[in-house]
């Protein structure tokens, strides 16, 4: 008997030591991993990070990489190739290796800290590429802070060049660019709207002379409007001419909206921003909970279901992965995760799937920092597409998903990765003060057409560039390594 | 000198009397509203639910709906407009259909900064409420209130803020914002 309330005890003590080595992370201790491996990574000159890009120039594979603006502590990081504190903006970084990624460029940013700063959002397009590009050129899009969308040229990418500015705006955020046409979907701020961030279209096929086409945005948020204001705008992805659609992402972690959209008639539609006119080019809309928003809305069209092969009808459906965005530390909210939503019958979208890291795995609610998703991959190049989604998932790090039935995506693989004496605190209000704990924040994810995976942390902590193994190298249809 | 005694008298009878009609008036609405809390009569939604109160005082059958919403974008910039109160104040719940009628102005409770904006609201019912809206904030989160009713907007907004200073909400509200 006494023996097994000895043993007992020890499971319990076993248990507990699990437990609380499972919530905590250390310098030092190594990352955590199931099919996925570390490749390189660099330090990102300690800059909080938004959005990577990977581009492939020439015989090289350089990302871009948008960072927030600074911290209270760090408001402008030194930049050790300069020995000048900037206020966060660019990375720009050879991946050519990755294994040894070589850090080009800090392009700085607008001053501020968070989102008050920095240069969250960057695409890139070849000049080559654009209808009227300079065929030498490759064009960085990107966010300046709150006010202004940049283009630069990076055909050096060490030197940019600045070619133009759309400026005098309240706000920006989670851009997209169509390469073949030049057409660029904003998100904006524009001053005399009633949301913090809408869509401003431009054609920007000659980036060095932006041509605006229109704004847009739900009824209820254009200028001079009354009432109930809709959810803002976070984010946009286009399938272009040929698909003809634009999958609109609207909310944060509350209240979000998928908005589908005619392309054609977005562009060539009345464009005065009357509520007829904006409700013109919706062919549906699809409000979500209210405790879920729409950071990311990422169309895949055309996808074969083995499961409805032998149907005689809906073999192939048009899905949407929707991302939540978590935005408070330690579960203070309702959890954002990750959607699927079957868009065959454009105009009756339907929810049909859901993922979310298990919380008990890692005890992720009281590791530190937000938990939860954020963002996905949003390359459509086929290493990946329609095959394997990428979610940054914050404190739970990244996340691979084996989404070939997307009526049962189911994760293959996952890479939390180590803290640095880099990474930033996160803190929680408590009686007389607060307390913070320090964990990764992985923010945003994307990939190359070589396969290679690449996250960037929130709370400083760089870039860490992963590859598949084992089993989710398999699912990917990826030689073995 | 009697009759400038009885008149001299009757000035003071008078002004005693006035003094005292002064004290028994009743008292400017801040000093006077008294809110009475009911149940939170809106539908659930993405944020989690306040409180609610309904004037039995010089702003009678206005009602106060109050709330912290924790997790706002603009940590830096807080309130910065009146368009982020028509957003966020949760005139919304009451009606959609609203508008304001005037610039809004800056208001301070406690430590926290904001704006509060008046509004005419056509009610589910057919009649028209005046409301104001005020939102403050503390950091990355906010505080709203709403306050609507069928009285006259000024009166209702002076006796909203003044309940809003009182110690019973500060600490509330306070303790709401920290997720107790």
């Amino acid at each position: 008997m006494f023996r097994c309330v000895l043993t007992a005890a020890g499971l319990v003590l076993f248990a507990c030591s699990t437990a609380a080595h499972a919530q905590k992370q250390t310098i030092g201790a190594p990352p955590e991993a199931s099919n996925m491996k570390l490749v390189g990574a660099s330090d990102l000159q300690a800059r909080s990070a938004y959005q990577p890009t990977i581009h492939h120039q020439g015989d090289r594979w350089i990302a871009y990489i948008g960072h927030h603006g600074g911290t209270d502590d760090v408001p402008a990081p030194v930049n050790p190739m300069t020995g000048q504190a900037e206020p966060n903006g660019t990375s720009i970084v050879d991946v050519t290796d990755p294994a040894r990624p070589k850090y080009l460029r800090h392009l700085p940013g607008q001053e501020g800290k968070y989102e008050s700063g920095g240069a969250q959002m960057v695409r890139i397009c070849d000049g080559k590429s654009l209808p009227k590009g300079d065929p030498n050129a490759v064009y960085m899009l990107r966010t300046f802070g709150s006010q202004a969308h940049e283009i630069w040229n990076v055909a050096d990418p060490a030197s940019p060049v600045l070619v133009t500015r759309i400026d005098g705006l309240k706000d920006t955020h989670k851009s997209w660019w169509e390469c073949d046409t030049g057409i660029a979907f904003l998100v904006s701020g524009a001053p005399d709207w009633r949301t913090r961030r809408m869509t401003q279209v431009y054609d920007l096929s000659d980036p060095a002379h932006p041509q605006k086409i229109r704004d847009f945005g739900l009824p209820g948020q254009e200028p001079g409007s009354t009432g109930a204001v809709p959810t803002e705008l976070h984010g946009p992805i286009s399938t272009g001419p040929q698909g003809n659609r634009v999958y609109f992402g609207y909310g944060t972690n509350k209240g979000g909206i998928l908005q589908i959209v005619d392309r054609d008639k977005l562009l060539n539609g009345p464009k005065e921003p009357t509520p007829d006119n904006l409700r013109y080019p919706e062919i549906s809309r699809m409000p979500m909970s209210a405790f879920n928003g729409a950071h990311t809305t990422f169309p895949m069209l055309d996808m074969p279901v083995a499961e409805f092969a032998e149907d005689k009808d809906g073999k192939t459906r048009d899905i949407v992965m929707i991302v939540d965005e978590a935005i408070l530390n330690e579960c203070g909210e309702a959890r954002q995760m990750v959607w699927f939503a079957d868009v065959t019958t454009e105009t009756r979208p339907m929810m049909i799937s859901s993922y979310t890291v298990p919380e008990a795995s890692g005890q992720f609610c009281r590791r530190g920092g937000r938990f939860g998703s954020h963002s996905a991959n949003e390359s459509m190049a086929p290493v990946y597409y329609k095959k394997m989604a990428f979610i940054a998932f914050f404190n739970a790090g990244v996340r691979a998903l084996d989404i070939r039935d997307p009526y049962h995506p189911k994760e293959v693989g996952y890479f939390v990765p180590s803290i640095t004496s880099a990474t930033d605190k996160r803190c929680i209000p408590i009686e007389g003060g607060e307390r913070c704990k320090v964990a990764i924040q992985t923010n945003n994810v994307e990939t190359d057409d070589r396969g290679y995976v690449y996250i960037v942390d929130r709370a400083n902590t760089g870039l860490h560039i992963l590859e598949l193994t084992g089993p989710a190298r398999a699912a990917a249809g990826l030689p073995k390594t | 000198m009697r009759r400038g005694a009885a008149i001299a008298a009757v000035v003071f009878a008078l002004g005693a009397s006035g003094v005292g009609a002064y004290q028994l008036a009743p008292a400017p609405a801040e000093e006077t509203a008294r809110w009475r809390e009911i149940a939170w009569p809106f539908p659930r939604d993405g944020w989690s639910a306040g409180r609610a109160f309904r004037c039995d005082g010089a702003c009678a059958g206005a009602e106060l709906y109050l709330r912290a919403k924790r997790g706002f974008c603009n940590c830096d910039r807080g309130v910065a407009d009146d368009d982020e109160v028509d957003r966020v104040a949760d005139i919304d719940l009451i009606s959609p259909r609203f508008a304001a009628v005037a610039p809004g102005e800056e208001v301070g409770i406690g430590a926290m900064h904001g704006r509060a904006r008046r509004y005419d609201l056509d009610m589910p019912d057919g009649a028209r409420h005046a409301a104001i809206g005020i939102a403050v904030s503390r950091r990355c989160d906010l505080f709203v209130a709403a306050t609507q009713g069928r009285g006259e907007a000024g009166v209702m907004q002076r006796a909203a803020l003044a309940f809003l200073e009182t110690q019973e909400i500060k600490t509330w509200v306070m303790a709401a914002l920290d997720g107790k």
